[in-house]
């Protein structure tokens, strides 16, 4: 850890998660611990076993309830009106047209003085239904004076550009971190590289739009919201509205993907809350597909200068790296952490810039940083392996490091990067790359390569967490805990660890979240979700069946001690023919008790906690069209204690294939003379269909983490997504020879590529 | 989506004679996959739709005896399933299965896709008037072009986006125009016009006029034919280019050779000079090389769009070698 | 196959709640309001023009006819007046696939068709695949294979995949990918939905 904000998912908002997080994992360094004997994981029935969702029959049948699917008695429905401009001054607003239109029930103006970026909120209004909010819409009268604008960070670089943000010049330091000295050990190294990776703007588009609907039921509001964070949701929305939080409730049951575009408030929430507090009624706002474009964040671009000094034995000896990042009116992403701390490198130095641009603000997006730094990091390693003339996974092995490389020093809780190495490799047939790249000549058009990337994450989880498990005398189980469940399967692992603990089936649980009602659980960012919510239902179904035990000790009249549990009954160790069923011992409570449950801390001040994998790809590329296709896939991941096999399979496949799409695809387009997105849709901006997609295997490396938590459970979300577009654009760099240095690899920048190689040689 | 009214004329002569007649603006909407768009952006401004699902006489691929009718309301699924279309003209099968998706397809006509409106991202934005919307600027000369023409743009860069259109004029194809003076025959390839006859259409549709078919002409001895799309990703993409090429290889070298792109140009680029080119050669990748060199004399690439002529050459070089026998 | 219209439900919605979903602008198969169009007279005959259209549908084997705006998508009106909202607005642009319905059997998206073209039509929705609470096979196997994340893709995806197994029992692996390519997965879960797709049509050719 290096003594920064823990994930950028927090940015902006103090948010009891990530403080505490930082707190839990950031820790500065009293004395490390000495190195232990590898414990082993105890043998379960449902954890790490594959379990079938708990709310499949709810998907599969159109049951379930998104945000968008919310109709409330009377409800209205919103809609913002949003600047064409990039800025302009707006000089009036003018409702009243709107308000004039029958079915119109309420009206706000938005924007005062300037706007920064086209799309921001201008004004919004209520009506019956969308077709008349749509018309009313268009009745309200804006009148701008257009400004100055910059939309393309590098022109935004110059000194003549227009300042987008009043408070500060267009370019401002975003990082700055050193250890050792860079220039002694370039002047040491036998091989230097140097080169600069850039990586475009990818957005989020998550299937279901951002949205709201909110309803007043006296001083009392209830919103439904599709967001990532109940909680943050509810307490910005408190702020916003100047009421106790107590007096919000924010509700989400199921949600059509966020991946990181709704961890904190939106502006449409306070809009909805607003509308629905003017109209008297409840009021739905949802967004648009183009507004998920303009509105609602996206990742931010990146552009790395690295240059990586080592020995002839491969040996690193200094890093240097220099990156512009450009999240538009926000700062950009640091993209370090993988410089700084996946590879053992006495001397490393980080620069980084953001670049303001009148672009709307971009937000955290499925590992942050560490996907934009990981390309870059990744492909100057490869560059240098090929300068050494060494096989980039050795060169990776050989600087192997055990323990943190950046501030605290401290060495990691558990490592299993060398596993996820040697099974990738094996899996993919690591032995058929190219030995050098591009050298097999091949016929035809078409190069084939392989190629491997790394991947580092935090995902310890949250301290803090609570949990609660209720029994009730009919042996009804129930879990309940205020987190959300994004779509990774949190209903089922909550069900699967308290299966587990307690001897039952999971479809026997009933699960309850997505409610501010319920006990304290952390945003669901940061592949936190997992190791903060687990080992807190781990801890009070523990406490739950401690209490089964002692009230099955009284009905077999013993000790608690000698209970144990076991085929759906309570026996007596000593004596086993003296049982009660389950049945006979849940009745024996006579009223439902609810069993408290926390995740834990961690020893933060000893060890590092962190998640990797290691990543490897096959392609093929056609040297005559600039085609990339992805043949086949290795994902090997260390997340530590994985709790459901088969929802955690898909995190990788879903982590692996958005990395695709984002390496081969995706790229939104700015236009510097209208100042507005060109492509705000899903035909332009272009996500990988089921005709891109190769054969995935993931594989979990099985390494036990006892200190982390009570289950020695790791996020997985994010680690599966860090390396997943470097691995791809590393086995192009195989086959063809040529780094492309550029995500999304087009045609046009691999046809580029092999030009550039074709005038170097 | 804007209001409007709908139109449900039976007969051919009902349509022709609405078109004709009627004073307010008007949009034809065959499978609607392409209007809808433009509707609900309010791109296309028409108070007035015309659906021409229930006229008569419209759908379906019937044989006649010197070549195949397909109707504007042929549904694109059906076209790519037709046994005659298959065996007779495969490059007209791979575009149609190269277009779009199995649900658009379901539901788009052969009509609607040789008359859909251009991609061009700066058209289809309902903030932005360009010149094919009556104002002064093609924002993509300067702007961002990669999917742009690098041919016979002039004031407008558009690329059309069609993938039959350049199967069926390779293949000799005729358009039939219904009016309401009764039918007009054209080669399909004169239905289309270059911005600098009209900017603000692609195709020589006047006011009172609706594509009622297109006819193909029966294979020749020997002919082959194929239709190469170079695209981003897997599907559900407009091509990069595309080549449509027919023609008749004979003693190993080209007797007959018709060649036209897609996503090059403004309208579906018939690449004459090529075709010179190549006629009398052997199918040969060097052959291939000159040809496209010889065409692309008339290419001028934007800024972003350039790879294109690469494009040229890999797609012309696939389809060139696919109609070898 | 369409399911045989009955009395219990119109997919997972009962009959009562189906009744009062059609709101004020629809009503019931019991009273039905005239047409609603004009004509436009040519020289040829009179052109009939609607700016409202009643219309009937079979939706999930029943019946249903309401009014319905000359510019109102089938998607909406499935949503918002019959109260179906399994079928998901993404993209509204025909773009993504999350409003796959089957129409007379065949996958179209309903966000790019209007609604008074549906007229006469049978639709199928999620809420009409499985039979009661008997899951259709191709539901059952996209649970048992994790065949989704956030769910919100899937209803669009297994329309399409139960009008392709019904076409096409035993498909290739390439012969899925091809079915499946007017859908989206943003949460890129395509390679477990291949299997389910596979799993699916092992299913039904042991049912």
């Amino acid at each position: 850890m290096r003594g920064k904000e823990y994930m950028s998912v927090a940015r902006g908002e103090a948010t009891g998660a990530a403080g505490q997080a930082k707190a839990a994992a950031a820790k500065p360094a009293a004395k490390p611990a000495e190195p232990q004997p590898e414990p082993k994981a105890p043998e379960y029935k449902h954890i790490g076993k594959p379990t079938r969702r708990v709310d499949g029959r709810e998907v599969v049948t159109g049951r379930a309830k998104f945000t968008q699917d919310v109709k409330l008695q009377g409800m209205l429905i919103g809609k913002i009106l949003r600047s064409p401009h990039a800025a302009a001054e707006v000089v009036s607003i003018d409702l009243a047209p709107a308000l004039a239109l029958p079915g119109v029930m309420a009206a706000l103006k938005l924007a005062e003085g300037k706007v920064r970026y086209a799309g921001q909120q201008v004004a919004a209004v209520a009506a019956v239904d969308e077709r008349t909010a749509e018309k009313a819409l268009a009745l309200v009268k804006v009148d701008y004076r257009t400004l100055p604008y910059v939309v393309d960070w590098e022109r935004a670089r110059d000194a003549a550009a227009p300042q987008v943000r009043d408070d500060k010049p267009n370019v401002e330091k975003l990082n700055e971190y050193s250890r050792g000295d860079v220039e002694k050990g370039f002047a040491e190294a036998d091989v230097v590289v140097e080169a600069t990776y850039r990586t475009g703007v990818e957005i989020h588009h998550p299937t279901e739009t951002h949205g709201s609907v909110a309803a007043w039921e006296g001083d009392h509001l209830v919103v439904y919201d599709s967001t990532q964070n109940i909680h943050g949701v509810r307490d910005g929305l408190a702020r916003a509205l100047k009421v106790p939080a107590p007096s919000v409730t924010v509700i989400k049951d199921y949600m059509g993907g966020g991946f990181g575009s709704k961890l904190s408030l939106g502006d449409y929430s306070v809009v909805a809350a607003d509308l629905a507090r003017q109209a008297g009624r409840p009021v739905k706002v949802l967004l648009s597909r183009r507004d998920n474009a303009v509105c609602v964040g996206y990742r931010p671009s990146s552009h790395q200068t690295y240059k990586v000094g080592a020995k002839k034995d491969g040996t690193l000896v200094a890093f240097s790296l220099l990156n512009y990042a450009s999240g538009g009116t926000a700062p950009g992403d640091d993209v370090a952490e993988p410089v700084v701390d996946v590879y053992k490198c006495p001397n490393c130095k980080v620069e980084e810039h953001t670049v303001f641009t009148n672009v709307g603000a971009q937000r955290a997006m499925r590992a942050p940083g560490n996907t934009q730094g990981a390309f870059g990091l990744e492909g100057v390693m490869d560059e240098l392996a090929a300068a050494l003339d060494m096989d980039p996974l050795e060169l990776r092995r050989k600087n192997y490091s055990t323990k943190n490389q950046g501030d605290t020093g401290l060495p990691y809780s558990t490592k299993g990067l060398d596993k996820c190495y040697e099974q990738g490799a094996k899996a993919i047939g690591w032995e058929r790359r190219n030995r050098r790249p591009g050298e097999r000549s091949g016929t035809g058009t078409v190069r084939r390569g392989l190629g491997v990337a790394t991947s580092i994450w935090w995902g310890a989880g949250v301290p803090g967490t609570l949990a609660d498990v209720v029994l009730y005398p009919d042996m009804s189980v129930e879990v309940v805990c205020g987190t959300q469940d994004i779509g990774c399967g949190t209903r089922t692992h909550m069900a699967v660890v308290a299966a587990e603990t307690l001897g039952l089936e999971p479809k026997e649980i009933t699960i309850k979240l997505g409610n501010t009602e319920f006990p304290w659980a952390p945003l669901s960012g940061g592949s936190l979700t997992t190791p903060s919510v687990a080992p807190a239902v781990r801890d009070a179904a523990l406490k739950a069946a401690e209490r089964l035990k002692a009230v099955a000790a009284a009905r077999l009249k013993v000790e608690s001690g000698d209970v144990v549990m076991g085929g759906r009954k309570f026996s007596s160790k000593t004596d086993p023919a003296k049982s009660a069923s389950f049945a006979e011992v849940y009745r024996d409570l006579r009223r439902e008790t609810s069993f408290h449950g926390e995740r834990g801390g961690m020893p933060g001040d000893r060890y590092a906690f962190n998640t990797f994998g290691a990543h490897f790809a096959e392609v093929e590329v056609d040297v005559e069209t600039g085609r990339v296709r992805v043949l086949k896939y290795v994902a090997a991941q260390d997340s530590g204690q994985i709790v459901n096999k088969l929802t955690a399979e898909s995190q990788v496949v879903g982590g692996v294939t958005q990395g695709l799409s984002a390496g081969l695809f995706e790229e939104r387009v700015l236009d510097d003379a209208t100042g507005n997105v060109v492509n705000p849709n899903l035909r332009d901006y272009k996500i990988a269909t089921s005709l891109d997609i190769p054969e995935i295997k993931p594989i979990f490396v099985d390494v036990f983490d006892p200190r982390i938590n009570n289950l020695g459970t790791k996020g997985l979300g994010e680690p599966a997504r860090v390396p997943s577009s470097a691995a791809i654009a590393n086995a192009v760099f195989n086959a063809i020879g040529v780094h492309v240095r550029e995500i999304p690899m087009t045609p046009p920048r691999v046809l580029a590529a092999l030009k550039r190689k074709e005038s170097a040689s | 989506m804007r209001e409007f009214r709908i139109a449900e004329p039976r007969t051919a002569d009902e349509l022709a004679a609405l078109l004709n007649e009627t004073r307010e603006p008007v949009a034809l909407m065959a499978g609607g996959t392409d209007l809808i768009d433009e509707l609900k952006s309010g791109v296309e401004k028409a108070g007035l739709v015309v659906d021409l699902r229930k006229v008569e006489g419209l759908a379906g691929i019937a044989r006649e005896k010197d070549g195949l009718r397909i109707g504007a309301m042929t549904r694109v699924a059906e076209l790519a399933e037709d046994a005659a279309v298959a065996r007779d003209f495969p490059s007209l099968r791979q575009a149609a299965l190269s277009l779009a998706t199995p649900q658009l397809r379901n539901v788009g006509t052969v009509g609607g896709n040789l008359c859909q409106r251009p991609r061009c991202w700066y058209y289809r934005d309902p903030q932005v008037v360009c010149r094919k919307k009556g104002g002064f600027n093609c924002f993509a000369y300067q702007g961002r072009n990669k999917y742009h023409a690098i041919f016979g743009g002039d004031s407008c860069f558009i690329v059309y986006p069609s993938d039959l259109a350049p199967a069926l004029i390779s293949l000799g194809a005729k358009a039939a125009i219904g009016t309401a003076k009764g039918d007009q025959a054209m080669p399909l390839e004169q239905f289309y016009i270059l911005p600098e006859v009209d900017v603000t259409r692609e195709n020589t549709l006047a006011k009172g006029q609706f594509l009622k078919s297109v006819w193909v002409p029966a294979p020749k001895a020997g002919q082959r034919s194929a239709y190469v799309k170079l695209k981003e990703r897997g599907t559900w993409d407009f091509a990069l280019v595309s080549a449509a090429v027919s023609g008749v290889v004979k003693d190993g070298l080209i007797a007959e050779i018709a060649i036209v792109m897609g996503g090059v140009a403004p309208i579906p680029w018939r690449l004459k000079k090529a075709e010179d080119v190549l006629l009398g050669k052997p199918p040969s990748e060097a052959a291939v090389r000159q040809a496209a060199d010889e065409a692309l004399k008339d290419a001028s690439p934007l800024r972003e769009n350039g790879y294109k002529a690469d494009l040229v050459f890999a797609a012309l070089k696939e389809a060139v070698l696919a109609i070898a026998p | 196959m369409e399911n045989k219209p009955t009395k219990k439900s119109l997919g997972g919605v009962s009959r009562r709640d189906f009744i009062k979903g059609l709101g004020t602008g629809a009503l019931g198969t019991a009273v039905l309001p005239p047409l609603l169009g004009q004509t436009i007279v040519t020289k040829k005959g009179r052109v009939p023009v609607y700016d409202q259209k009643t219309i009937t549908l079979t939706v999930n084997g029943k019946k249903a006819s309401l009014v319905v705006e000359a510019n109102e998508t089938l998607l909406d009106v499935l949503r918002d007046k019959l109260d179906l909202t399994g079928a998901k607005k993404v993209c509204d642009r025909g773009e993504c696939g999350g409003c796959t319905v089957l129409l007379d059997g065949a996958p179209v998206y309903a966000c790019m068709y209007l609604a008074i073209r549906a007229d006469g039509k049978a639709v199928k929705t999620v809420e009409g695949l499985a039979e009661g609470e008997k899951l259709h096979p191709v539901q059952e196997a996209f649970i048992e294979k994790d065949g989704y994340q956030c769910g919100f893709c899937t209803p669009g995806f297994l329309m399409t995949t139960s009008a392709f197994l019904d076409k096409n029992p035993a498909p290739s692996l390439d012969e899925i990918k091809q079915a499946l390519s007017g859908n989206l997965c943003r949460c890129g879960n395509y390679a477990k939905i291949y299997d389910a797709v596979d799993a699916a049509a092992k299913k039904m050719k042991g049912a």
